[in-house]
């Protein structure tokens, strides 16, 4: 493979890894407990951003031709679990407005407006984050340490990508496929059966909005380094949408689904368009790129509105309901209690 | 202190811009139940319809009325065509913010495949200024505040001392009720779709006639505004619309002196985020409450 084809490589397995963790993310929050948060990629956003301002150093280095907060020279791990905990805590605070029950489609729209506020401000505040312009020169982590030819740093990334997908999996698979994943898809199918169970619904909506929160952030600060520079107009609403897409395609609920929703909407439909001939402007290119993917979501609900790989459903056929004998290993006495 | 008084006559522009769009926006919503995300780029759309009208020689007036009977015809269709199938198959809440979102990129991003991302302005001379006070205003802004009054005037007309009206309220109100004292519920949404429309296409024309220059974002970055609106004043309540605008466009205006104008969405944002927490249901309004927008 010659180094070129190397380079395209490991960039669109980095953007797949990405992807795959913000749809996990994404699929957790929405998916899985019914939390609708359209300003998704604004978590991506500030992990992205944490991460940059903690590993670029005073805004005064280089010439002092960029101007942001919070600049600091910390070593490799740190800017980018800070990143994550402050997407977490975000989650926390944004989860609030959450808290006030809204009709689902409504609670979308308000999201929205969050993410476009949330542009809005950070393009006309030059001094917080550089302004329209964003940041440019994010060091790419560890790669003045290892000093390796950039295509085998590339190869790095790509590694470093793929155990946090690794950690990142163990986290969402653990959570879905337990009791409290059980919790959480009883609160979407039906929040008020599951206030009347006793659930504390509302510490349920703010943990996975800190957990979904803390993945997007890390999934974001993953992208800023190994970009090396981070942009309002990277993280406008519709690339929310996108990755809502990607999950509706994918299938809601599904951890698998997120990850072909991943494969399938951002990468292939946002990159492999690249291999189509260009008709027209680069401008027309990415309208109908919009276009497409505007149809594809609206052609998945309604021919497949469970998606590619749909949820496992886990309820049992009448009939079939395990008997306790059948669950050895149940702790009985705890009913008992 | 006259600085203030000015930025209350240019809030009043804005106002009387942002009410047609949102009560076309809440009215909509209120009986129809469906939050069309895609408004602001049909808005948009319609701009550059009369703007492409005036380009071939078209009287401004006449090519403004035809921008707002674009809007009109355009909801129409959507709704047809678009959004009542998906209702028809099940698709709820959720599924439908998503539907109009769609449609909202497709209609923008299809006015960026035919214009492309240059900005265009209508032909509008802003005429002679007159003053009041403090307040300095054009003749097109009195224009602008003018039509905004008439366009109040007839929704108010419409919704009270027409049957039509009765009906739209009634579906609003309590559509299968409505439904069972013989009101034709698909009717009355169609005409809802139609006013709306026409509403959006009328705003996004004075829209274009009070800024310099518009572009295909224009329409989803004015969508903001008006969801604050249309929440402050309880989102599907008309009436509570033009008193939410009011606030938020004079409001918008007055802060944009303390923090700067490009600051002066985040305005409508800090307000529409105090309303969610204190009051989802609105200010002024019971019907959202009714509706289950909020519990």
């Amino acid at each position: 493979m010659n180094l070129a084809m190397q380079f395209y490589l490991t960039t669109l397995l980095v953007f797949l890894g990405v992807n795959v963790l913000a749809c996990w993310g994404l699929n957790l929050q929405f998916g899985v407990a019914g939390v609708i948060n359209f300003a998704f990629v604004v978590f991506q956003a500030i992990g992205a951003y944490t991460t940059a301002v903690l590993s670029m150093g005073p805004d005064t280095a280089y010439g002092g031709f960029q101007h942001y907060i919070l600049g600091n020279k910390l070593p490799f791990p740190l800017p980018l679990l800070i990143g994550t905990a402050v997407g977490a805590l975000l989650g926390l605070l944004l989860g609030m407005i959450g808290l006030r029950r809204l009709r689902s489609d409504y609670e979308a729209m308000v999201m929205l407006v969050v993410s476009v506020i949330a542009t809005k401000f950070v393009t006309s505040d030059t001094g917080l984050l550089n302004g329209p312009a964003g940041l440019a020169l994010i060091p790419h982590p560890l790669a003045s340490t290892l000093g390796l030819a950039p295509i085998d740093y590339a190869w790095f990334y790509v590694g470093l990508v793929a155990v946090s997908c690794a950690l990142c999996y163990v986290v969402v698979h653990r959570i879905t496929n337990s009791p409290y994943g059980r919790m959480l898809r009883a609160m979407r199918e039906n929040e008020r059966a599951a206030v009347a169970l006793g659930k504390n619904v509302a510490a349920m909506r703010l943990a996975v909005f800190a957990v979904g929160g803390g993945i997007a952030a890390l999934s974001g600060g993953l992208l800023a380094g190994f970009i090396g520079a981070w942009s309002p107009g990277g993280w406008l609403y519709v690339e929310t949408f996108t990755l809502f897409t990607a999950i509706i395609v994918g299938g809601m609920g599904s951890n698998l689904g997120a990850v072909v929703g991943a494969l399938l909407v951002p990468v292939v439909f946002l990159e492999g368009t690249r291999f189509l001939p260009t008709i027209g402007s680069s401008e027309v290119m990415a309208g109908l790129q919009w276009i497409v993917i505007g149809l594809l979501a609206m052609a998945f609900l309604w021919f497949w509105p469970r998606g590619i790989v749909p949820e496992r459903r886990s309820a049992y056929a009448p009939g079939e309901l395990p008997s306790q004998g059948s669950h050895p290993a149940l702790p009985l006495e705890r009913h008992s209690s | 202190m006259s600085q203030v008084i000015a930025a209350i006559g240019f809030g009043l522009v804005t106002a009387s811009i942002l009410s047609i769009a949102s009560v076309g926006f809440t009215l909509q919503f209120g009986v129809t139940n469906v939050l069309n995300i895609a408004y602001g780029s049909v808005m948009i759309s319609c701009a550059f319809v009369a703007y492409y009208f005036t380009t071939i020689g078209v009287p401004l007036i006449l090519a403004a009325a035809l921008g707002t009977a674009f809007g009109a015809v355009l909801s129409v269709l959507m709704n047809r065509v678009v959004y009542t199938p998906f209702i028809k198959r099940g698709t709820r809440l959720f599924g439908m913010i998503i539907v109009t979102i769609s449609m909202g990129l497709i209609i923008q991003n299809a006015i960026l495949c035919i214009v492309g991302p240059t900005f265009v302005a209508l032909p509008v001379g802003s005429g002679a200024v007159r003053r009041l006070g403090s307040i300095v205003l054009t003749d097109s802004q009195l224009v602008v505040i003018g039509i905004a009054i008439a366009a109040m005037l007839g929704v108010h007309v419409v919704l009270k001392y027409t049957p039509l009206g009765k009906s739209m309220r009634a579906a609003a109100s309590n559509a299968a009720l409505a439904r069972a004292s013989g009101i034709s519920v698909a009717r009355v949404s169609d005409v809802a779709w139609g006013m709306s429309g026409a509403l959006c296409g009328l705003a996004g024309v004075v829209l274009a006639l009070n800024t310099a220059s518009f572009q295909y974002t224009t329409g989803d970055e004015f969508l903001v505004v008006i969801i604050a609106a249309a929440v402050l004043g309880g989102i599907g309540y008309p009436y509570g619309a033009v008193i939410g605008s009011a606030i938020i466009g004079i409001g918008m205006e007055v802060a944009s002196i303390a923090v700067g104008s490009s600051y002066k969405e985040i305005f409508a944002f800090a307000i529409l985020v105090l309303v969610l927490l204190l009051r989802p249901q609105g200010i002024f309004a019971d019907i959202a409450g009714r509706r289950e927008v909020a519990a």
